[in-house]
C-alpha cells in the first residue's frame, strides 16, 4: 500500500533577526502515522510547529498539505484543512466556562460557521451544542465540570480541555506541543492514556523533550538540534545514533 | 440575579427608567436613556471584544449629523431619518474597520482618536457649509401619524422602546456564538485563529455593529435636542462613555445600563455641589481601576445573594 504524504516541508527556514531558529528542514509525515519530534530546549521544535500550522510564514522553503502548497495560507485556513494543534503553555480561555471553550470549535467542525444569522443571533446553547460539548468533555473526563469557570480547573484538567478543543475540530493531523509539560506524574499517565485512546482517528505529531515518554507512542522519531533535523527513523534506531547520543547525553 | 428575574429583564429595565421619571424631567430621563444606548454600543467593542477606543464619539456624531442632514434634505420623517443615521454610522464603521481592527491596545485607542479628530474637523471646518460649522444646525422632524416627537412624553416612550430594543439585540448578540467569539478574542486572539476563525472578519463586524448602535444613540439625541453641534462629535467627550463603562462594569449589558445612569447622575448633580467635580470623578476612577475593576454591577454580582457570573456574560 503506497503511503500518502499528508504533510511535508521542503527546505523550510525561519530566521529571526538573522538567527535561524529553523534551518533548511525537509520533513515528511505519512498519513495515519504517529510521529515524534524530540530535541533539547531551543532546538527549534516549536518554531517548526509554528511553520507547519501557519503561526507565521517561513523565511524560505515551502509547506505542503496532501501535495498542495499551503505556505501562504494563514492559521485559520489550515485548521479548515484539518491541521490542528495545541500549545506548549496550555492555551484555553480562562474567562469562559469549560463548555463555552468548545462552542466555536464544534461549530467550525460543523462547517456552518460562515456568516449566518444563527451564528450572530441564536443562543449558543439552544441547539445540539450542549450534547456535543458534553460528549467531547466526556471523552477527556471533564463532563462533570462542564459549567465550571475554566480558571478554576487544575493545569492538568486545562490540558485535557485543550485536547478536547483540538478533537472537536476533527483534525486530520493533530500536532501536540509538549502535551506533558507542567503535569504531575498522575496527570501524565492520564493524558498518555487519552492520546492512546483517540490517536487512531488522525495523523499525530508530538513534540517532547523527554524521550522516554513518547517512545511507546510513536512509530517514527525525528531529532532536532540547533534548528536542523539531525536524525530520523524508528525510535530504537534513532536513539542508538551516535550523533543523537552526543546531543542528548554529551557522549556517543 | 436569579434566572427568573433575568428572563423578565427587559420589563425590569423599563420599570427602572419609569421610576426615574419622578426625579428627573422627561427630557432628562430621555437623555439618560439615550446615553445608555451609547454605553451599550461602546461595551460591545470594549467590554466584550476587549478593545478600548478613545474615539467612539465619531460614530455618535456620524449618527447625529446623518439624522439632521437626512431630515433637512431628504425626508423629515423621524423614523426614516433615524434608520438612515444607523446605516450611515455603521457604514463609517465598516469603512474604517479594516484599518482600525488590525490594531490592539494603545494603537487601537489612538487610531480611533485620530479618526474622531478628522471627523470633528470635517464637520467643524471642511464641511461647515453643510453642517453649520461651530454653530451647528437645527433639525426639524415631521409628525408621523399620532406620534409627535415634539411632545417630550412621546419621545421618552420612543427612546425607551429603542433602548429596550438595543438591550434585546445586544443580549441576543452576546449570548450567541459570535458573542463567545468576541470574548475569546478579548482573552487570546491568536488562539482563536487556531480554532479556524478569521478573527479579522468578526472584529470588523463587531466594530461596524458597534458604530451603528452608537449612531443610533446620536440620532436619538438629535430627536431629543432638536439641533446638532460639533459637541456631538467632540473627542473630549470620549471620556464620558469610558467612565460610564468602568463605573457600571464592562462586559455586561446590565453593567452598561447602571454605568450610564450613574455617570449621567454624577455629571448632572455633582457640579451643583462641587465646582471642580471632574477632579473627584478622577479620584473615583482611580479607585475603580485599582480596587474595583468589575464596576458596580460586577461588585453586586459577586455578592452572596447574587449568582456568580454566568454563561453568556463577559468578565
Amino acid at each position: 500500500m503506497p503511503e500518502e504524504i499528508i504533510l511535508e516541508t521542503r527546505g523550510v527556514t525561519k530566521r529571526f533577526d538573522g538567527f535561524a531558529a529553523v534551518s533548511g528542514v525537509n520533513y515528511r509525515l505519512r498519513e495515519g502515522e504517529s510521529a515524534g519530534i524530540i530535541g533539547p530546549n531551543g532546538a527549534g521544535k516549536t518554531t517548526f510547529f509554528n511553520l507547519l500550522t501557519g503561526m507565521f510564514p517561513p523565511t524560505e522553503g515551502t509547506v505542503l498539505y496532501r501535495g498542495a502548497d499551503i505556505t501562504r495560507i494563514p492559521a485559520h485556513g489550515r485548521v479548515g484543512r484539518g491541521i490542528v494543534r495545541t500549545f506548549q503553555l496550555v492555551s484555553v480561555f480562562d474567562s469562559l466556562t469549560v463548555r463555552e471553550n468548545l462552542v466555536l470549535a464544534l461549530i467550525r467542525a460543523g462547517k456552518e460557521h460562515a456568516v449566518s444569522a444563527r451564528f450572530f443571533l441564536e443562543d449558543a446553547w439552544s441547539g445540539n451544542l450542549p450534547d456535543l460539548s458534553a460528549g467531547a468533555l466526556g471523552t477527556v473526563g471533564l463532563r462533570e465540570k462542564a459549567l465550571w469557570k475554566t480558571s478554576e480547573l487544575s493545569y492538568g484538567d486545562k490540558r485535557k480541555l485543550e485536547i478536547a478543543l483540538a478533537l472537536c475540530l476533527r483534525p486530520s493531523v493533530l500536532l501536540l506541543d509538549e502535551p506533558f509539560a507542567g503535569l504531575s506524574d498522575v496527570e501524565i499517565v492520564e493524558v498518555l492514556e487519552l492520546i492512546h485512546r483517540v490517536r487512531k482517528d488522525f495523523t499525530l505529531v508530538i513534540i517532547e523533550h523527554k524521550i522516554s515518554r513518547i517512545v511507546d507512542l510513536v512509530s517514527r522519531l525525528s531529532v532536532m538540534h540547533e534548528g536542523k533535523l539531525i536524525a530520523e527513523g524508528e525510535p530504537a534506531e534513532v536513539l542508538a545514533d551516535p550523533l543523537v547520543r552526543q546531543v542528548y547525553w554529551g557522549r556517543p | 440575579m436569579t434566572e427568573r428575574l433575568r428572563r423578565i429583564d427587559i420589563l425590569l429595565i423599563a420599570g427602572a427608567f419609569l421610576l426615574l421619571l419622578p426625579f428627573l424631567k422627561f427630557q432628562r430621563t430621555t437623555d439618560y436613556i439615550i446615553f445608555c444606548v451609547f454605553v451599550l454600543s461602546f461595551d460591545l467593542i470594549y467590554g466584550y471584544m476587549g478593545r478600548l477606543s478613545f474615539g467612539h464619539m465619531l460614530f455618535l456624531g456620524s449618527g447625529a449629523y446623518s439624522v439632521t442632514l437626512f431630515a433637512e434634505h431628504v425626508s423629515p420623517n423621524p423614523f426614516l431619518s433615524v434608520l438612515f443615521a444607523i446605516v450611515a454610522a455603521a457604514a463609517v464603521g465598516a469603512l474604517l474597520g479594516p484599518v482600525v481592527v488590525r490594531t490592539t491596545g494603545a494603537a487601537f485607542a489612538l487610531i480611533n482618536l485620530a479618526f474622531n479628530q478628522v471627523g470633528h474637523f470635517l464637520v467643524l471646518i471642511a464641511f461647515a457649509r453643510y453642517t453649520g460649522g461651530e454653530d451647528g444646525m437645527s433639525a426639524v422632524f415631521s409628525k408621523t401619524g399620532f406620534l409627535d416627537f415634539q411632545d417630550k412624553r412621546v419621545l421618552f416612550g420612543f427612546c425607551l422602546a429603542c433602548l429596550l430594543l438595543t438591550c434585546w439585540g445586544m443580549k441576543r448578540l452576546t449570548r450567541s456564538p459570535f458573542g463567545i467569539l468576541l470574548r475569546m478574542i478579548k482573552e487570546n486572539e491568536t488562539r482563536v485563529k487556531f480554532l479556524g476563525y478569521d478573527t479579522f472578519r468578526y472584529k470588523w463586524a463587531a466594530y461596524a455593529i458597534s458604530a451603528g448602535v452608537a449612531g443610533f444613540s446620536g440620532a436619538l439625541s438629535i430627536l431629543n435636542y432638536g439641533y446638532v453641534t460639533p459637541s456631538f462629535i467632540d473627542t473630549n467627550r470620549n471620556v464620558e462613555v469610558i467612565f460610564a463603562s468602568l463605573i457600571g462594569g464592562a462586559g455586561s449589558i446590565y453593567g452598561s445600563l447602571v454605568g450610564g445612569v450613574v455617570f449621567m447622575a454624577i455629571s448632572n448633580y455633582l457640579p451643583t455641589y462641587i465646582p471642580r467635580w471632574e477632579m473627584f470623578l478622577g479620584f473615583g476612577l482611580l479607585l475603580l481601576v485599582f480596587r474595583f475593576r468589575m464596576g458596580i454591577w460586577g461588585a453586586l454580582s459577586a455578592l452572596e445573594a447574587f449568582r456568580p457570573r454566568r454563561e453568556g456574560e463577559g468578565g
